[in-house]
């Protein structure tokens, strides 16, 4: 009864973590601001996935063999956590820390150029140089 | 001040009843492993000679992901080069960084960290973590060193983004080749036990996890120190490269 109640206070924690960086992203001026929102809702993903993983059982274990017997495997098949949903989030942050490298690139050249990070003054200062 | 505490409170109060609703209307918290779970954990031994799942997934099971995976990253940080094309504008001024303390507390820390980054690595076949935990904990050594002793001094001791970005280039072609290598016999791309040896001198090496898991540790320092390198780049020296054309 507790493990449900914890488990769904996680979902819902998730669930308006995904909704607040939605907005950070949408609605944020900053591309910096934009960017850190982007960050936290690739995060939320990453701890949704890893929690379908998860099993709410006193003692939950990586799954990890130190002996390889026979015991250990039983013991491991009741309580270590599923190693699947892992070793995706892993790929997952890899590939969602190439994707923030190159956007913090390209909003550090913008400020370098322009000299903000505001995507609407960006916008007026890129439009002034090009009608000037 | 205070409408944002009261905002908070109402959002905590929030979550709390709908987490009560949703286990009301019947979510229960998972107990047991999936089936496809449950296989990589029985088997994980058998199959690949890894006594960690995850690195086993990582690596043979799902090896060829991985292995795209790493390429992707690398192409990010060329394409990062492409954008900045200003490496060469470094190492104008002096280097100054901050007080002599700093630099060696600096010293001390980060042979600390080398040695763990190296144990994460090395052993990421027996034990949680692996090839990029590793190297993202390397890579922390040149985070701090570029604040602490200037990206200058780092230039002037050679260490420069064109040449990390070859290391990485030179770790990435080598991850290719264990991949590459059992074709060789006829054997699939990325086969791991029936090619590579799953023990030596009596160390478990888990056949090809404990290469990659080398090689992708070296790619990942050496790429994202790389990264730290490049948004060091002083704003005055990009300037003059933009304006020099």
């Amino acid at each position: 009864m507790v493990e449900d109640y914890v488990f769904a206070l996680i979902v819902v924690v998730l669930l308006i973590n995904t909704a607040l960086s939605i907005y950070g992203i949408v609605r944020r001026r900053s591309l910096v601001k934009k960017l850190i929102s982007l960050t936290i809702l690739s995060d939320t993903v990453f701890v949704s996935i890893i929690l379908v993983g998860f099993i709410f059982k006193y003692p939950a274990v990586p799954p990890v063999y130190s002996t390889g017997s026979p015991e250990e495997a039983a013991f491991l098949s009741q309580h270590a956590v599923d190693p699947l949903p892992q070793a995706l989030v892993l790929t997952g942050i890899v590939i969602g820390f190439a994707v923030n490298a190159l956007i913090a690139f390209a909003i550090i050249q913008l400020y370098r150029l322009v000299g903000t990070t505001d995507a609407r003054k960006a916008v007026k200062v890129l439009a002034e140089e090009v009608a000037e | 001040m205070r409408t944002s505490l009261v905002v908070l409170l109402a959002l905590l109060g929030a979550a709390l009843a709908a987490s009560g609703a949703l286990v009301a209307l019947g979510l229960k918290a998972p107990l047991a492993l999936r089936e496809l779970g449950l296989y990589y954990v029985l088997n994980t031994i058998r199959d690949c000679a890894s006594p960690e799942a995850v690195a086993a997934i990582v690596w043979d099971y799902r090896g060829l992901d991985t292995i795209y995976e790493t390429a992707v990253l690398y192409f990010a940080l060329v394409g990062g080069l492409a954008i900045f094309r200003a490496a060469k504008a470094q190492g104008f001024k002096k280097p100054v960084g901050l007080t002599e303390l700093s630099k060696t507390s600096t010293r001390l820390i980060s042979l600390l960290i080398a040695a763990v980054s190296v144990c994460i690595a090395l052993h990421g076949h027996l034990t949680p973590g692996g090839g990029f935990p590793g190297g993202s904990a390397l890579a922390v050594v040149a985070m701090l060193a570029v604040p602490i002793y200037s990206v200058n001094s780092m230039l002037e001791r050679g260490i420069t983004s064109t040449k990390l970005i070859a290391v990485r280039g030179a770790a990435l072609t080598a991850l290719g080749l264990v991949a590459l290598l059992p074709v060789i016999r006829g054997l699939e791309i990325v086969t791991n036990q029936r090619f590579y040896p799953g023990a030596v001198l009596g160390f478990t090496i888990s056949g090809s996890i404990s290469m990659y898991n080398f090689f992708e540790f070296m790619a990942v320092a050496s790429g994202f120190a790389a990264l730290a390198l490049y948004l060091s780049i002083p704003e005055e020296a990009f300037r003059e490269v933009v304006e020099r054309g």
